[in-house]
């Protein structure tokens, strides 16, 4: 079949012709803070090599306390280009999480949350709690000793979540403590839950973006009324679409260096009747939220000072959800947004510090 | 009469000073004794001091003479025992009369140890709890109360250094910093109630309740007539007794300072074999040092090297054996375990460099597939800067 009877046979059955004729007319705006808008499409291009890796890594991963180890152990040591893959699927999590929250950090400062964005934000940042989902029940899997203490310390902070969290602790761990019935839970939830419920939010988050458009900031709208070459567009095939190609195969480098420079240790087999190794700590990313609980009293005003800090970041993140109903749209409300985000960042920056450097040995 | 009235006064201030010292002494054996594992019995101070006539309300302290014989009537009384713990010896006082201590003892040498100075006597724990005098980790310190003090072993004709070297030796550190209990204190070469030195001809039978198969190749090996006949106390010869240390491979040769050079030369009949053996042990050593090496490094790199370490671990377990079979003084059966281990070593050391050049591989790859994605990237920066994107 050649090429032109193999595009007519395709242009009879699927809107192809259509849909290249709308990418050739979709434009992209172009002005000083654009560059951000390269951080959504590197989140999606990570997502896809974690479906991609993480596809393969399934082939041999077998998920239960008396194996995981071993196979994750057999993937590194024996399986051809096993090393590459887990190596690759641990560090795009990592690379993951941070462009997603640049993207979510970015999108905020650039306030692209506004009307008729709104959906599009919520979309966004249940994504990036997926996200954090994701590293949360994959962590576990390898079912080495600091991923089980780890997991141990990070579900325990559910016990502060008021009335059900001994209940939300027992779902979460399929028991009293994290077992080998943890382990299946999480790989249920990392290996069709989360992936099933994210492929539905990023199908709806892309056709929100294609159907709003990128958001310009509200700056770049007043300055580019008095200079027009403030904000300029460019096509979106190939001229944007390249530059992101262009991003993506830099991160991909980037992660080959990675993996072969700094592979993913696999550590100790997890051992639940040895003592915890000292500086246990959850992942980078939820380390702010890790330290801040130290720092929070037993006791505040007769409230139990964990359960009013895991309600106060509930609270918070419920905020930020519905941030584009909450806030205002005046140029006084997007500062005082640009600064509580800044403090926001601020403190997560600091609080990890903290972290790092209390449990540095 | 002033010098005489002087003399009545100190007489009764020393009458009141020992009164006064009684009185602390009760005060502090009943307060002791309420920790004790008579008084959780239920017995009481007149169990012991039933027989004793009373000063006022003061018990007298019995001879050390009487003592062993006084805790035998309760210990050696197996239905009286059995009341308490059936599973409890009875033997003790048999054992203690059969014991240098006990025969002293016996002959009217009151100085000696009796059954309170190693247990205590009014605050008596259980052997297994810790705080008991005779627990493991302290009974070499009870012991060497007497015998680490060089005045009161010289009463006896004895150095005081034996409590002193055992805490040099390999057994002292197993005991007590790796915490291994079961790691042989004075008692468990010597006896407890029954202490006496092994002689010339059991050393090798206390040795062997641990040192099984030691002792077996040594009892088979030609060494054993040999020792016999010159009277020499058989571990001894090479391990000392005391301060038993860590055997090195360095021991085995002909030079000066190894063990072996201390009865044979160039000249003897065993040279060539003591140098086969000091041969093997090295290179055996040497093998798995290198193998241990390169898997680290490998390991360090990020590879995973499970093999590697199976395969040193086995030469491990080969190196361990060809140290017990040295006890046999003879190149076969030593050598066949060593070049065993050898082997092993030889097999970590081959996944070792596996790893090292699997590694060298992946970053040559790397290299390539960086040069290839760079060239791509500057072949799109390119294509990007000619587009013009004017919409």
């Amino acid at each position: 079949m050649s090429q032109t009877t193999l595009r007519s046979w395709l242009d009879e059955r699927l809107p192809l012709a259509d849909l290249i004729q709308t990418l050739r007319h979709k434009t992209i705006p172009h002005h000083r803070h654009s560059a951000w808008y390269y951080f959504g499409g590197v989140t999606l291009f990570l997502f896809g090599i974690q479906v991609g890796t993480g596809a393969l890594l399934l082939l041999y991963y077998r998920p239960s306390a008396s194996e995981a180890y071993e196979s994750v152990q057999f993937i590194t040591a024996r399986v051809p280009f096993g090393w590459l893959i887990r190596s690759i699927h641990a560090w795009a999590a990592n690379l993951m999480v941070a462009g997603a929250f640049a993207h979510f950090f970015s999108v905020l400062f650039l306030h692209a949350y506004r009307r008729p964005r709104e959906l599009t934000w919520m979309s966004g940042v249940l994504l990036l709690l997926l996200t954090l989902g994701f590293g949360f029940t994959g962590y576990l899997l390898p079912w080495n000793e600091v991923s089980f203490f780890a997991t141990r310390v990070g579900t325990d902070i559910a016990t502060g979540v008021p009335i059900v969290g001994d209940s939300l602790v027992r779902f979460m761990r399929g028991g009293d403590d994290v077992t080998g019935a943890t382990l299946t839970r999480l790989f249920g939830f990392h290996v069709a839950i989360l992936p099933a419920i994210t492929t539905a939010l990023v199908g709806l988050h892309l056709l929100l973006v294609q159907r709003h458009g990128m958001s310009v900031p509200p700056s770049v709208e007043r300055r580019s009324v008095d200079d027009p070459t403030a904000l300029r567009s460019m096509p979106f095939l190939p001229h944007f679409l390249l530059r992101d190609l262009f991003a993506w195969t830099a991160v991909l480098a980037l992660m080959a260096a990675l993996a072969t420079f700094y592979p993913w240790e696999l550590g100790t087999k997890a051992d639940a009747f040895a003592p915890a190794p000292a500086g246990i700590r959850p992942e980078w990313y939820f380390l702010w939220a890790f330290e801040t609980l130290k720092y929070v009293p037993p006791s505040i005003a007769g409230i139990d000072g964990e359960s009013l800090a895991v309600v106060t970041m509930g609270l918070a993140a419920l905020g930020v959800l519905l941030l584009p109903f909450l806030a205002g749209h005046t140029p006084k409300a997007h500062r005082l947004i640009l600064w509580v985000g800044v403090a926001t960042l601020g403190f997560m920056t600091l609080m990890t510090a903290l972290s790092l450097a209390g449990t540095a040995p | 009469m002033k010098r005489s009235l002087t003399i009545l006064g100190l007489l009764w201030f020393a009458l009141l000073a020992a009164k006064a010292d009684a009185q602390t002494l009760t005060a502090d054996a009943t307060a002791a004794f309420e920790d004790d594992v008579h008084a959780s019995a239920g017995l009481t101070c007149v169990a012991c001091h039933q027989d004793q006539a009373t000063s006022g309300e003061q018990f007298q302290t019995p001879p050390r003479t009487a003592i062993a014989p006084m805790c035998a009537t309760c210990h050696s009384d197996a239905t009286y025992m059995n009341r308490f713990n059936p599973q409890v010896r009875v033997d003790q006082f048999l054992e203690y009369q059969t014991s240098t201590h006990g025969r002293q003892m016996a002959a009217g040498e009151a100085r000696v140890a009796t059954c309170t100075d190693c247990h205590g006597a009014h605050g008596v724990k259980r052997v297994a709890d810790p705080r008991s005098p005779v627990f493991p980790l302290n009974v070499t310190l009870t012991c060497a109360r007497c015998h680490g003090d060089a005045e009161r072993m010289k009463l006896f004709g004895h150095t005081a250094a034996p409590p002193a070297d055992w805490a040099a030796s390999v057994h002292a550190a197993a005991l007590l910093e790796r915490g291994d209990t079961s790691a042989p204190t004075c008692a468990t070469c010597h006896g407890s109630h029954g202490a006496v030195p092994p002689g010339v001809s059991s050393v090798a039978n206390v040795c062997a309740q641990c040192h099984i198969r030691e002792a077996e190749l040594f009892r088979a090996s030609p060494k054993r007539d040999i020792f016999e006949a010159i009277g020499q106390a058989e571990c001894l010869a090479c391990h000392n007794n005391h301060k038993i240390e860590q055997p090195a491979d360095a021991w085995v040769g002909l030079e000066e300072g190894t063990v072996c050079a201390l009865c044979h030369d160039e000249t003897g009949d065993s040279a060539e074999t003591i140098r086969a053996i000091r041969r093997d042990l090295d290179l055996l050593s040497a093998t798995m040092a290198e193998a241990d090496a390169t898997i680290t490094r490998a390991e360090q790199a990020g590879m995973l090297l499970d093999d590697g370490r199976t395969a040193l671990r086995d030469a491990r377990e080969h190196q361990v054996q060809s140290h017990v079979l040295v006890h046999g003084f003879a190149a076969p059966p030593f050598s066949e375990r060593a070049t065993a281990g050898i082997a092993s070593a030889q097999r970590a050391q081959e996944a070792g460099d596996a790893a090292l050049e699997e590694l060298q591989a992946r970053r040559r790859g790397l290299a390539i597939a960086t040069l290839l994605i760079l060239a791509f990237l500057v072949t799109l920066g390119l294509k990007i800067r000619r587009l013009s994107w004017n919409a």
